[in-house]
């Protein structure tokens, strides 16, 4: 605070009017997102912080070591961010519940590389009935003019001599350029049927459209096509460019570097699109969508635009973490509630409606999972070598029994402390907690010594779902607005109650 | 809770404030309702009438003030529980319940088995036509005779205080002179606390008023003078 | 039977006529690309899987109309109930009737108890924020699911043999059954009836659908709503549980069957009507007999029965589109 304030004092003593506006701007710029570019800092020299901390090399022969691996952990990390990042535009900021995200970002995948992997002739002929196609659906379906519908007939055959040869075969980019094209198609086909009603049917709507397409592709019947469980496997398809697997001529850096730059975009574009008019209907829409109809927002075509928005960046995603794919296979996994479920969590986590939360959440519980993969937990029979496990259990199970039951109990509770208030009831509630445990230990007392406890030893990766489970309903309960939510609210909070003293003080001298 | 002496007011609102979300609805509401009379809501459009009533029936509780009914404090309790107490609600807008027939309707309102048994003669005395469509899912019934039947619904159980709000909305005058004389009937045995956006309707069965006006509770009294201020009414009802 | 049909509005009288239109179109297609006996072997699976599809649509569906939460935890329930009665089935130390009744018992009671613990626990207390009590049933679904395959395993558990008194092998049009599955059947119409009986016939029927329409003026009425909120979601589980555990003797247990069920129970919930007690029981079979001649004809013409999955998504599009609110519906 107090630095904004002293530049920007300083700013105000420039006497040229358009050099102080631009020094405004630049101020203004550095001072909003120092965090940000920090953060891309450290992220563009991760592996070599890396290095050094391990001791091994950015960019080994073979590769191995602890940087090479880091590389392709934090790539496929950020990636999994930028999912949660195009979950949470739906979520967080539209408050349309999708279960059947993991569909782009499969499609993403398996579009990609079906296509490459099985168009060997020359589409252009396609292309230009697919343009017409889509002209003549719209010409029937919508009510354009007649005017428009030329143009975009023109602008799409245009487009199609330009960018798609005459020559056979599709190239990696233009694979990927129809994966987003067909992910707009979806999000068209599921935003059409089914925004105009109330959300809950959408939601119903993406889980059916989502498990179908993953039965499909996980189907021996395709196996052809698809490769069906074991996944499509598309080694050499992959252009040399994009190869992260070898690490000695720099590739895998190279493409770590990609990464970065693509999650700052992803960023960026997110934040720009919410900061704009269109992003600002969005967010009224979340908070009453039925005054924003009044007001004459067509609230349909926004939640649509938001929807495909959000639909390419999973589908790009999908498309770059199939890249860092350690087994160049695209599996069907992808388009598994896995991949629906561990954005939802992120976004939960972290924040939902915040821009920075679903990434830090991302970011963190996937590296910290890849972090503790080999870690063991030990479940000790002795808390802190004083109380026996057990002991420790049965008092904490009292105790949150008592806060569950606080309602029921609550009348008891005041006819025991009569008139004593605040420390009565206290006193009270420490007596039942007493009487409750030591009962619990009576009864423990004689079953659990007769059972042969040892300290239990758990591996990390085993309990990792568990964990994340109770962090899910921890954080549905009791923390709705995520970490990163809750501790904007606070800072806002004590800012605004600082402001209201300050108010007051100046009110009443 | 202290033993009281049997009070005067079957039904005391003493300064309440109720919100809706974070609007602030009632901002001071007192009403006494003497037992045996009937009693209206006067006030304009969104003055916090409707509220008042949700209020007492615990739908919308205070969060300051304190309602008493039959000298035991009832803000703050559930719902459910305020009604078992004796008090019936019939919600503006003829709300009943669609697709159950008249009958499903009227015995879902029983507090003690046997209830509409007990009370069959003297509602369908009221409300002759109700035996008839006894059958008939409540969405077939008429606007008017939804409005019998939301009213009947009340009766089935023992309430000791009826809250009614806006019976003659949508009716048409026959109906209403129909209500009003039910209205009247039970008032025997019954009290009433009635909500009425019409005048002519409320200055005809009501012994008592209280006006709301944004919320606040400005003017009581007995009807009998109030019909006789017509700068009172004038002021706080608009137009007659 | 007369009232019924003149009490009926004019859109749920036409949503009976295109039912049986279309049910009286798949049949004759049936019959003609099958043949006789293939087409009743089909039309026989395809009520059984309608059958078993209702008792998780119902939960599902009086859940929905009752509490407005979407409950997506049904088909864990289903998997749960499968898995647990399994496992009771396989290793209790008794007769295979003793076996097969403790398993439906104990599969049944152990969810009632998930179900009641979980909405009292964790849903009523969401009650302002209906988005995080979806995503939260959405959530425990996907733990519920993780804990399944944790303590069980990921290999799918085969099909145990039915108690000798169900397993009597009777032949409909030329195929061997086991007298199991009509077992199956008749409990799914057992539910049916006995669910529309509590609904219609039984004062907490009353109660529950009084409150599907309009739950705080029930509370009005001096009911406690609440208790009964608790109630539906305990006797929705339950259902669900029964279905999983009747399938075990039937397909034995995997651990995709919670998922697949729990969408075949949306579209049902979907085409019927939400909150649509005979929506969801006509949807029921209608979306079982789908399935099953799609399965009939994409093996008998592209050898690909896994193509009958986009039927039901074909069929869930079809009705949102000609009429969002479901057959049976209430209207938007």
């Amino acid at each position: 605070m107090m630095i904004e304030r002293t530049v920007y004092r300083t700013i105000d003593r420039i006497g040229d009017p358009a050099l102080r506006r631009a020094a405004e701007s630049l101020a203004r710029l550095v001072l909003e997102n120092w965090f940000y570019a920090l953060v891309v800092l450290v992220l563009w020299q991760f592996p070599a912080i890396v290095a050094d901390l391990s001791g091994s090399e950015v960019t080994p022969r073979r590769p191995t070591g602890e940087s090479a691996f880091w590389q392709s952990e934090m790539a496929r990390a950020l990636v999994l961010a930028c999912l949660a990042m195009s979950y949470n535009l739906l979520f967080g900021y539209n408050g349309i519940i999708s279960f059947g995200h993991a569909l782009f970002f499969g499609a993403g995948g398996y579009i990609t590389f079906i296509l490459l992997a099985r168009v060997d002739q020359s589409y252009q002929q396609e292309a230009l009935i697919a343009v017409l196609a889509v002209v003549l659906a719209l010409a029937i379906l919508t009510r354009i003019t007649a005017r428009r519908l030329v143009t975009l007939a023109l602008g799409g055959v245009l487009l199609v001599l330009l960018l798609v040869p005459n020559t056979p075969g599709m190239t990696f980019y233009q694979a990927a350029a129809l994966a987003v094209l067909g992910s707009i198609g979806l999000s068209l086909i599921s935003g059409v049927v089914t925004l105009r009603l109330r959300g809950i049917y959408f939601t119903m709507f993406t889980l059916a459209l989502a498990e179908m397409f993953f039965v499909l592709a996980k189907s021996g019947t395709f196996r052809n096509v698809t490769g069906a469980e074991d996944g499509l496997g598309f080694g050499d398809l992959l252009p040399a460019a994009l190869n992260p697997t070898p690490t000695a001529d720099g590739s895998r850096l190279q493409m770590y570097r990609v990464t970065i730059v693509f999650f700052v975009i992803v960023f960026l574009a997110i934040r720009r699109y919410l900061n704009s008019p269109v992003g600002r209907v969005i967010v009224a829409i979340r908070e009453n969508e039925e005054r924003a109809r009044t007001i004459g927002y067509n609230t349909f075509f926004y939640k649509l635009l938001t929807m495909i928005f959000a639909g390419v960046i999973a589908t790009l995603s999908g498309v770059l973490f199939v890249i860092w794919a350690t087994d160049k296979r695209v599996h069907p996994e992808m388009l598994s509630l896995k991949f629906t479920v561990d954005p939802l969590l992120h976004t939960l986590i972290g924040g939902v409606g915040t821009l920075t939360g679903p990434v830090v959440a991302a970011l963190g519980l996937i590296l910290g999972e890849t972090y503790l993969r080999n870690e063991t937990f030990t479940l000790e029979t002795e808390v802190l070598g004083l109380v026996p496990l057990w002991q420790f259990a049965v008092g904490l199970i009292a105790a949150l029994l008592i806060l569950f039951l606080r309602r029921t109990l609550r009348p008891a509770i005041r006819r025991v402390a009569g008139d004593g208030g605040r420390w009565s009831v206290l006193g009270a509630y420490l007596a039942l907690w007493i009487v409750v445990s030591a009962a619990g230990l009576v009864i423990g007392g004689q079953v659990v010594p007769d059972l042969d406890l040892q300290d239990e030893v758990f591996d990390v990766s085993d309990l990792w779902d568990l964990f994340l489970g109770i962090v899910f309903v921890i954080v549905v309960m009791l923390l709705p607005h995520g970490i990163v939510g809750t501790w904007n609210r606070f800072w806002i909070t004590r800012r605004i109650r600082r402001m209201e003293r300050a108010l007051q003080r100046e009110k009443a001298p | 809770m202290s033993a009281t002496p049997t009070p005067a007011h079957i039904l005391e609102v003493r300064g309440i404030h109720t919100f809706i979300g974070e609007f602030h609805i009632l901002e001071g509401v007192t009403v006494e309702v003497p037992p045996g009379s009937i009693t209206v809501l006067l006030g304009r459009n969104g003055a916090g009438k409707t509220t008042t009533l949700r209020s007492i029936i615990g739908l919308a509780p205070p969060r300051a003030g304190e309602i008493a009914f039959k000298g035991v404090p009832i803000h703050g309790l559930r719902a459910h529980k305020i009604a078992q107490m004796g008090i019936g609600y019939v919600p503006e807008k003829r709300i009943i319940f669609r697709d159950l027939t008249v009958g499903e309707n009227l015995l879902i309102a029983e507090r003690d088995k046997g209830d509409l048994e007990r009370k069959a003669d003297f509602i369908f005395g009221l409300f002759p036509d109700l035996k008839r469509l006894y059958a008939l899912p409540g969405g077939h019934l008429s606007g008017g005779q939804q409005q019998m039947l939301a009213i009947a619904r009340a009766l089935v159980a023992d309430n000791s205080l009826l809250l009614i709000d806006e019976p003659s909305e949508g009716l048409a005058p026959v109906l209403i002179e129909h209500m009003m004389e039910a209205i009247r009937q039970l008032s025997a045995s019954t009290t009433v606390l009635l909500v009425e956006q019409n005048f002519q309707v409320a200055s005809q069965l009501a012994e008592r008023y209280v006006i709301i006006e944004e919320g606040i509770s400005v003017h009581s009294g007995l009807m009998a003078d109030l019909v006789q201020d017509k700068a009172l009414i004038t002021t706080y009802l608009g137009v007659a | 039977m007369q009232t019924y049909w003149t009490n009926l509005t004019p859109q749920h009288r036409r949503s009976w006529l295109l039912v049986v239109v279309y049910v009286a179109l798949l049949l004759a297609i049936s019959w003609l690309d099958f043949g006789y006996n293939t087409a009743g072997q089909t039309v026989f699976r395809g009520i059984l899987l309608g059958m078993l599809v209702f008792l998780v649509a119902s939960g599902l569906s009086l859940i929905f109309g009752l509490l407005d939460v979407l409950n997506f935890a049904q088909g864990a329930f289903l998997l749960i109930g499968a898995y647990v009665g399994y496992d009771i089935y396989q290793s209790l130390d008794a007769s295979v009737e003793v076996r097969f009744l403790a398993a439906i018992g104990g599969g049944v009671l152990l969810v009632a108890a998930i179900g009641a613990v979980m909405e009292a626990g964790l849903i009523r207390p969401l009650y302002e924020r209906p988005i995080f009590q979806i995503v939260l049933t959405f959530g425990l679904a996907a733990i519920f699911l993780d804990f399944v395959e944790r303590i069980y395993g990921r290999n799918p558990k085969q099909p145990l043999s039915p108690p000798p008194l169900l397993n009597e092998k009777f032949t409909l049009f030329q195929q061997s059954l086991s007298v199991y599955r009509l077992f199956i059947i008749g409990l799914g119409l057992a539910m049916m009836i006995g669910v529309y009986i509590l609904l219609n016939r039984t004062r907490i029927g009353i109660i529950i659908r009084a409150g599907v329409q309009d739950p705080e003026m029930v509370q009005a009425l001096g009911i406690n709503v609440r208790r009964v909120f608790t109630l539906v979601f305990i006797l929705g589980s339950a259902l669900a549980a029964l279905g999983g555990i009747a399938l075990v003797p039937y397909q034995g247990a995997t651990l995709e069957m919670g998922n697949q069920f729990l969408i075949l129970a949306i579209v049902v919930v979907v085409i019927g009507g939400m909150g649509s007690y005979e929506g969801t029981a006509v949807a029921s079979i209608v979306v079982g007999l789908t399935r099953a001649v799609a399965e009939q004809l994409s093996l008998e013409h592209f050898d690909a029965p896994v193509l009958a999955e986009t039927s039901i998504l074909l069929l869930m599009i079809a009705v949102l589109l000609v009429q969002p609110s479901g057959l049976f519906g209430r209207g938007e």
